[in-house]
């Protein structure tokens, strides 16, 4: 009892025990571990962004899914006047919405980080309703979708037919995810967000500029939401209101694990795609997905509230 | 002689001075004001307003109506049941419109009877198919319906795939799987289509819409693989369409028939190739136009006046609105409440949906306008009617390959 004790604590318990579910998962329904590892990879890739600016600058950004929604209606009209593939699209929309975040930090943002959360909390869901006016007003409610044939590439194995191209999420969830930690360890200003993130009183003693700290981090996640929002449109519809259900989910995401890790933003997500794709995967329980989703950001929230009190 | 002329020359004058005091006494009378409730932020709201007002402007360059001009008042319903309710009561007192038109929604039309049974008004709705609003309206003798109730609509399918696979042997439908989205507009629909399919042997599974936060449709396309129907029906959103086929296409799923019932298509759809072959519902498709010359004429003009294509079946639908207002104005030659509802009972306005549009009791109403829908299916990028027979203008194709 012991033993488990301790391998519980340190994790290796809960590890080995995931890797023989998903094992015998894999065995009895194959398409709920790849469908499930792709639509994780979906949501981690959309949470890492808000991950890092809840981490660093301390705000709950509700405009994030409608940064992703402009990201993804600026690389369908590159797509419609230059040809633009949408992948391709992911590099001019790094450049423009890390100008847009700027904008919208040195404008907005900076002048509610002294406020209470919850002005900063209706500023960010004013940015939100704003956006998704806009997009209203300019665009219609009307979805648009490039045709892109590569987005339905599959593959056969045995009778199983699956879609290969959603693992792009799952890549992409883990490149965002190395390229930030290496980011935040390996350079001056990562380590210097970092830093600010545990101790901004202590960072200014030091002689960091936790402003312009803001300012990088708070854009470079509005570049890189705006550059996912491009690559959601290849296998997504876009409208003015698609990015707010992932706002709560990525929010959802950050608090199973925990302010400030990024890994754990990307497990987490795996774990909950499987757990929906498994969910799903009998028929007439698809309304129990969201529940489960719940259920299991929950348990998690219990789960780490209870070992703290009992370490 | 030069008497003559002089008192010719007066005639003259005093011609003009009369013809320009009824002119002018004509120009003094305040428009007819019909008043309309549309979500302006939707494609449907949207383009049914524009198609509203070109046909207004095309009754005013003809000279109005009782020597009046019309005006078209419309408010935004943001499709919010309470701002619809609103608009209702500011468009009857503070707009005092004559007439009220328009709108889509079930939802927010609950909302607006009763302030409608307030005033009493003639009203001549286009969307609203619910029968809960068919049931709340009962008895109203100004109430006039334009779109298919949902019951009128699921028995005309039934009708159309009957004639279908009468007229085309090969098409046989004995098994179908229906995929709804999980939210009221789908679970309603799937409820009506299993009592209107009740010799089909239906197999129905619900799904999370795009529209909805959902998106991942392999779980419910899997499961209706497995089942192999002769028909699959997906009941969601525009937002669903082109996901939907491209994940059925991931699957390798390709039911003989794919049918999508969404309120209105994405803008691209007819781009994909994989939309070539997918049944379509409605009351409308552009390719009418090549069979109905007011169809013709209503879809040029919509193109000169707003640079952009109808994309979606309000738009007709909202022009039809007008038309069948202003011509029931004409016929009363009043704007008298009893005058005005004999006049609309007598409507034989051939429409740019294709058919001639009358009012006939449905269940619970008398004046309901049309009857049911259409079947159409895209063949190379557009929508093509292939049921009611009358109105097709293409072929059907058979089986859907999902290429």
């Amino acid at each position: 009892m012991a033993l488990v004790r301790r391998l519980g604590r340190t994790g290796i318990f809960v590890v080995l025990a995931a890797v023989v579910l998903l094992a015998l998962l894999a065995v009895w329904k194959p398409y709920v571990v790849i469908e499930g590892i792709q639509r994780g990879g979906l949501y981690a890739l959309i949470a890492l962004p808000m991950a890092l600016i809840l981490g660093i600058v301390g705000i709950i950004n509700l405009a994030h899914g409608e940064f992703m929604m402009l990201g993804a209606y600026f690389a369908y009209w590159l797509s419609v006047y230059t040809g633009m593939d949408p992948l391709v699209a992911m590099l001019p929309a790094l450049a423009v919405f890390a100008l847009l975040g700027v904008a919208t930090y040195l404008l907005t943002i900076r002048r509610a980080l002294k406020a209470p959360e919850l002005n900063q909390l209706l500023l960010t869901f004013g940015l939100a309703m704003m956006a998704s006016q806009f997009a209203n007003l300019m665009w219609t409610s009307r979805p648009l979708k490039p045709h892109l044939s590569y987005v339905y590439s599959s593959m056969r194995l045995g009778s199983l037919t699956f879609g290969t191209y959603a693992f792009v999420y799952t890549a992409g969830a883990i490149a965002l995810l190395v390229g930030l930690l290496l980011f935040l360890k390996r350079t001056r200003v990562g380590k210097a967000a970092l830093a600010v993130g545990q101790n901004p009183r202590g960072a200014r003693l030091v002689g960091i500029d936790v402003n312009r700290t803001y300012l990088v981090i708070f854009s470079l996640s509005i570049a890189l939401v705006g550059a996912i929002g491009a690559l959601f449109l290849t296998r997504h519809s876009v409208f003015p209101s698609v990015g707010s259900p992932f706002t709560m989910k990525s929010f959802c995401l950050i608090a199973m694990a925990g302010i400030g890790n990024l890994s754990g933003v990307v497990w987490g997500g795996f774990g909950l795609g499987i757990a929906e794709a498994f969910v799903l995967s009998f028929r007439g329980y698809g309304g129990w997905a969201d529940v489960v989703f719940f259920a299991v950001l929950v348990a998690v929230i219990m789960g780490r509230s209870y070992r703290r009190r009992t370490a | 002689m030069r008497s003559m002329t002089a008192v010719m020359k007066v005639g003259l004058v005093a011609i003009a001075l009369i013809l320009g005091a009824v002119f002018l006494a004509a120009a003094d009378e305040p428009p007819i004001k019909l008043g309309a409730v549309n979500p302006l932020g939707d494609i449907t709201g949207a383009q049914a307003t524009k198609a509203m007002r070109l046909a207004v402007a095309e009754i005013n360059a003809a000279g109005g109506l009782l020597g009046r001009q019309l005006e078209l008042v419309v408010i935004d319903s943001e499709l919010d049941p309470a701002k619809g309710a609103a608009a209702i009561d500011r468009l009857a007192t503070v707009e005092n419109v004559d007439i009220f038109i328009g709108g889509m929604s079930s939802g927010v039309h609950l909302a607006q009877i009763p302030a409608l049974k307030k005033y009493g008004k003639v009203t001549v709705w286009i969307g609203a198919a619910s029968s809960l609003v068919e049931q709340a309206v009962e008895g109203l003798d100004w109430y006039f319906h334009l779109h298919p109730w949902d019951y009128l609509q699921g028995a005309s399918y039934v009708e159309g795939w009957a004639a279908i696979q009468e007229e085309y042997p090969l098409i046989q439908i004995h098994k179908a799987f229906w995929a709804y989205e999980e939210g009221a507009f789908g679970t309603s629909s799937y409820q009506g289509s299993l009592v209107a399919h009740e010799a089909w042997e239906n197999i129905g599974e619900s799904f999370k819409s795009a529209a909805l936060g959902g998106g991942d449709y392999r779980s419910v396309l899997r499961h209706a693989q497995e089942e192999d129907p002769d028909i699959f029906i997906w009941v969601g959103y525009g937002a669903d369409a082109l996901p939907i086929m491209e994940q059925a296409r991931e699957i390798a799923f390709t039911p003989p028939l794919f049918v999508g019932s969404p309120p209105g298509w994405p803008a691209d759809f007819g781009k994909s190739p994989l939309a070539e072959g997918v049944i379509a519902y409605g009351m409308w498709a552009p390719s009418i136009k090549d069979i109905s010359p007011v169809s013709n004429h209503f879809w040029n003009a919509y193109i000169d006046m707003f640079d952009e294509e109808p994309a979606t079946y309000f738009a007709p639908l909202g022009y039809t609105n007008v038309y069948v207002v202003a011509q029931a104005i004409e016929r009363a030659g009043t704007l008298d409440e009893a005058a005005l509802i004999a006049a609309l009972e007598q409507t034989e306005y051939d429409s740019p949906l294709g058919e001639t549009v009358t009012f006939t009791p449905s269940n619970l109403i008398n004046h309901q306008g049309f009857q049911g829908q259409k079947i159409l299916q895209w063949q190379d990028g557009e929508q093509q009617v292939i049921w009611p027979f009358e109105y097709a203008t293409a072929l059907p194709h058979y089986p859907y390959t999902g290429r």
